[in-house]
């Protein structure tokens, strides 16, 4: 990587205003579910837990919850310790995936039921519910029960219920599962807005990657009970520490290789341009829209199997010898666009090779 | 019932009198039996009873003469008067215990029981209906009575020394059978309300502050009302009538409502008999009009 991100520095710093997991383990009888967990989240940003399904996401919530206790290790909040207090006494509350509004309430009762909780006076507890709602939208919505909302409204709710009470920490667990890609796409804005509204610490659930790009200050990439890469998704995707994680967020062509420096060979003998960072046996990986089409040094020849017209950019797919599967090239729309058939040149710029550790596809 | 539909609907389209009706009767025909059988084995019947409950008994038969004086006597006898209160006050206590009992056992079934165990539970819940009412109830005697099993288990470890007769023959021992006769129809009634529960709900109400008891008190308990009021209904309604039970295993001292009549009748005493019935029978009805509007209160939460 040649950029240095602005937040790197940071990371290593103690962040004792947010939350902080300590070598935390959760075994759930033989099955480990977490396999020693160091994570930080800073106060007031948007944090994003991602991985595949069974990866440990929702236990992670659930243990900065309070609804699963650790088997090892610490949790903190605000610098206090919480893995032994129960839910109510941490300063955190949860949206859940399926809402769990409370049917037999209407909307303001279901925001309103935290403070009642709390024994808020009414009239105070009125007034902060209606706000609630007016931040999420819903302020003529009170008196409505839940069954008479639809889907993203319910969700909406389930928010403003969360977020009545003024927690540290918003914890939401795929919350947009439930809805249909339009939607998502809205309430996702939606959410970010509230999130800098509030300046409430949000960590989000989600196997969506689209979906924690485009709201996170940072993302934990998580696999196998483990956090595989943490960042901010431009460092990320630039930048991913292995195959899985480059697999996991966004499209990307590996090449089996052997480093020297900042050149890669490829299986077919081509010299390419690479970051280096390790040498030997290594598997290059590098972005579609990466990849240029021009010829010269550093480059391999590949011939046009496909090219797909998808809006905002044409993708072709080029075989060659230098790689076991086609290259995925994404050609900006208003670029050239070679024939079908038509021999091409591929190369990129040395930044973008990004060398890994060698091995197979995931 | 279906002529009423049928000249709704005549009103309405004149010129398809004919056919309408006929459909119209035509839907309601499945009721046939259902009214018949009713009529027959509940209508007539009940109508006797209310008659004879005005009627008056001399000489061991009944006569055809007015009167309140059943009603007016069964009030005047004071040991009479305080049996129907016990009896209110077994069947409230029994009604409270078995359903206090059923609750926590389908909750637990319902959230921490895995549904491939859930049904080989429900059935041994069941398991006791198999076996005849009488028998269920006898089978007490040798477990309370002087040479039953919790005499004989008291006299093995020293602790009495001849065997006790308090366990048998009150209250107490009526409502314990009581408690274990309608215990299952508690728990099967709440089993299948609860059952539906999303219990993220729960957990929801607990994120929010609420503490576990208040969750379910607020939370659980609204939703599943319907659940819990024909709970309440299967079990209290029943009770009311008992008179096998306090007379096999309540002797003198757990007498209930249901002995009153069943001597009265026994004694050729129907018309007084029959009053008492039909009291019991009004206080049901009564109840069940007070219930019914619980039932149906915002079932559907306005969807
Ligand atoms: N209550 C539980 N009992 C046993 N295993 C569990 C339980 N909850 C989760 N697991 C296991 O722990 C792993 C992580 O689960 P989870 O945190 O739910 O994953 P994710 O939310 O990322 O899909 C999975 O393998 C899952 O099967
Ligand atoms: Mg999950």
């Amino acid at each position: 990587m040649t950029t240095v991100p602005p937040l790197a520095d940071a990371d290593s710093r103690p962040d004792t205003a947010g939350i902080d997991l300590r070598g935390v383990v959760k075994q759930y009888g033989t099955q480990a579910a977490l396999r020693g967990l160091d994570l930080q989240i800073r106060d007031g940003e948007f944090f994003c837990l991602l991985g595949p399904s069974g990866c440990g996401k929702t236990t992670t919530l659930n243990l900065i919850g309070g609804f699963v206790a650790p088997t090892e290790g610490e949790i903190w909040i605000q610098g206090k310790r919480v893995d032994q207090l129960p839910p109510h006494k941490r300063p955190v509350n949860t949206v859940f995936q399926s809402y769990a509004l409370f049917p037999h309430m209407s909307v303001l009762e279901n925001v309103r039921f935290g403070l009642k909780m709390d024994r808020v006076p009414r009239d105070v507890s009125s007034e902060r519910a209606a706000q609630a709602l007016g931040l999420v939208g819903l302020e003529e919505f009170g008196s409505r029960m839940p069954a008479q909302l639809s889907g993203g409204q319910q969700q909406r709710v389930a928010v403003a219920r969360a977020l009545v009470k003024r927690p540290a920490v918003l914890l939401l667990d795929e919350p947009l599962g439930a809805l249909d890609l339009k939607l998502r796409q809205r309430l996702q804005i939606e959410l970010a807005q509230i999130h800098r509204d509030v300046g409430t610490t949000f960590v989000y659930v989600t196997h969506d990657q689209e979906e924690a790009m485009s709201m996170a200050d940072r993302i934990a990439v998580m696999n196998g009970g483990r956090i595989e890469q943490l960042g901010t998704p431009e460092e990320i995707y630039r930048g991913p520490v292995s195959r899985f994680v480059a697999d996991f967020i966004g499209d990307s062509n590996f090449f089996e290789a052997t480093v020297e420096g900042a050149v890669a060979q490829l299986p077919d003998g081509s010299r390419v341009a690479c970051a280096g960072g390790r040498s030997g046996a290594a598997t290059l990986m590098v972005r579609p829209e990466a990849i240029v089409l021009h010829g010269g040094d550093g480059s391999i020849a590949g011939h046009v199997v496909q090219t797909s017209f998808l809006g905002s950019y044409i993708r072709i797919a080029v075989e060659t010898p230098a790689a076991g599967a086609p290259v995925i090239v994404a050609l900006r729309d208003g670029a050239a666009v070679p024939a079908l058939g038509e021999g091409v040149m591929l190369s990129w710029t040395a930044a973008d090779g990004v060398v890994l550790e060698p091995g197979p596809a995931a | 019932m279906s002529s009423d539909a049928g000249t709704a609907t005549a009103a309405r389209a004149p010129g398809e009198r004919l056919p309408r009706l006929a459909s119209a009767l035509g839907s309601y025909v499945g009721f046939v039996p259902a009214v018949l059988l009713l009529g027959l084995c509940f209508l007539v019947p009940l109508g006797i009873v209310v008659c004879y409950s005005f009627w008056d008994t001399v000489d061991y038969a009944v006569v055809h003469d007015w009167t309140l004086g059943n009603y007016r006597y069964f009030f005047s006898v004071g040991a009479y008067v305080s049996t129907m209160w016990a009896t209110l006050w077994v069947a409230v206590l029994s009604t409270v215990i078995a359903i206090g009992l059923a609750f926590p056992f389908a909750y637990w079934l319902s959230r921490y029981v895995p549904r491939k165990i859930r049904t080989p539970l429900l059935v041994l819940v069941i398991v006791p209906f198999w076996a005849s009412y009488l028998l269920r109830v006898y089978s007490w005697l040798t477990i309370l009575g002087e040479k039953g099993v919790v005499n004989r288990f008291l006299h093995w470890t020293g602790l009495t020394s001849h065997p006790l007769g308090i366990f048998l023959y009150d209250r107490p021992a009526v409502i314990l059978v009581l408690v274990y006769l309608y215990f299952p129809f508690g728990a099967l009634t709440l089993y299948s309300s609860i059952e539906r529960f999303d219990w993220n709900q729960l957990r929801a109400a607990m994120d929010l502050g609420a503490s576990p008891l208040q969750a379910i008190l607020r939370i659980l308990v609204p939703q599943i009302r319907p659940g819990i009021i024909t709970a309440v209904i299967f079990v209290f309604i029943p009770i009311l009538g008992e008179y096998l039970t306090p007379q096999i295993v309540g002797g003198t001292g757990g007498v209930m409502i249901g002995n009153l009549i069943v001597n009265f009748f026994q004694e050729a005493e129907y018309t007084r008999g029959a009053a008492i019935s039909l009291l019991v029978a009004g206080f049901i009805v009564v109840l069940l009009f007070v219930f019914r509007k619980s039932l149906s209160t915002k079932e559907a939460y306005g969807a």
